[in-house]
């Protein structure tokens, strides 16, 4: 069948502001939007450029914004759009290097402020630092978060307030506060109890529409927001 | 030089991509939130304003109050009150959501929030209106 694809095209040393350019290609129903792509690319028009890596879903690199909603494009079939006109952009609020690359180094810079890293105050144990069932399943959902990035850029706070640290960043906190092997808790907490942090979470469920994991990020974020309310006390 | 960053949602955009983004319940819950509290903030204002003739002596409040009580002034004090009712049912969600681990089930509590809000709507429509219906048909 026939798709006509619409993909926002940015050139940074041609155009000054991004252009939609239509492309119709010849696909199957059972075809990925990121097949559909490489068609585009190898087929119509080689300057197209996109992130891909691992093309199943565990990689995360190719989050972008297909009819105005942040996907994989490796997780989402031509048939799950009934209309075969299918809308691409680069994630939205991120700065565009060209086309569909987005500058993720913000992203990434919001991470690091969380310590995404294990931070124990005991000394190394002999063989190995041992984890409760229970404990584990604590952090069960958090620890399936692939750093697409689509959370993120799918957040209504973070497209007017660029400082806000977005929810990967905080997801990525409560996996390492709620881990029963960190001593860091008080510390990752101070960093995201603050103005452009936690609280920028007005609750939308943006982030919890678009994740590629189905990770229910605003719960994460509701227990985070207990356990800062509860150390006032 | 720094160079202009391009981003596809520029914040001085901000209406009209909240508009074009895909939205579920979540997101319609929040707008409808920002929407009635700005209602509410204006109606503050407006409520004090129109409180203002106390300074002025007894027959200049009553004059405005006899505004006020005019049916199409009832009609939008039950508008004003759908506002509130949704403001306060949603603000209710968004505590059970905070609180109460109503995140799992939030879907189920903006349903929820719309089947209260409307009964009660309309039970206070009852209340305001029934007298002057019951009357038509004497």
């Amino acid at each position: 069948m026939k798709v006509t694809l619409s993909i926002l095209r940015y050139d940074p040393e041609k155009d000054i502001k991004p252009v939609r350019k239509d492309y119709t290609i010849e696909a199957e129903p059972t075809d990925r939007i990121l097949d559909c792509l490489d068609k585009v690319k190898w087929q119509h028009d080689g300057s197209l450029a996109y992130r891909r890596s691992c093309s199943h879903g565990i990689c995360g690199s190719d989050a972008m914004m297909i009819n105005g909603k942040n996907q994989l494009a490796c997780q989402i079939l031509v048939q799950d759009f009934k209309k075969k006109y299918i809308k691409i952009d680069p994630l939205p609020g991120l700065p565009i290097i060209k086309d569909l690359i987005v500058d993720m180094t913000g992203f990434f810079q919001k991470y690091d402020i969380v310590k995404p890293y294990l931070i124990s105050k005991d000394l190394p144990p002999p063989k190995e630092r041992l984890q409760s069932q229970e404990e584990r399943a604590l952090i069960d959902e958090a620890v399936n978060c692939i750093l697409c990035g689509a959370c993120t850029a799918s957040c209504p706070s973070l497209w007017t307030n660029e400082n806000y640290i977005g929810p990967a960043a905080l997801l990525k906190a409560y996996r390492f506060i709620y881990d029963s092997r960190d001593g860091a808790d008080n510390e990752r907490l101070d960093i995201i109890d603050t103005q452009d942090g936690l609280w920028r979470c007005h609750t939308i469920f943006n982030c919890v529409e678009v994740c590629p994991k189905e990770i229910n990020i605003t719960w994460h974020l509701s227990q985070l927001k207990k356990k800062c309310a509860l150390r006032e006390f | 030089m720094e160079e202009k960053k391009i981003k596809f949602f520029e914040q001085k955009n901000w209406i009209k991509e909240n508009l074009s983004y895909y939205k579920d319940s979540g997101s319609w819950a929040w707008i409808y939130h920002r929407i009635s509290g700005i209602a509410l903030l204006l109606y503050i204002f407006m409520h004090i304003w129109s409180l203002s003739p106390l300074t002025s002596g007894k027959e200049a409040f009553e004059h405005k109050m006899a505004m006020y009580s005019t049916p199409v002034f009832s009609v939008i004090e039950w508008l004003l009150f759908a506002i509130v009712l949704f403001h306060s049912l949603n603000g209710i969600r968004i505590v059970l959501v905070d609180w109460a681990d109503g995140a799992r089930y939030h879907k189920k509590l903006y349903k929820l929030t719309w089947i209260v809000g409307i009964v009660l709507f309309l039970a206070m429509g009852f209340v305001m209106f029934s007298h002057e219906i019951f009357k038509l048909f004497r």
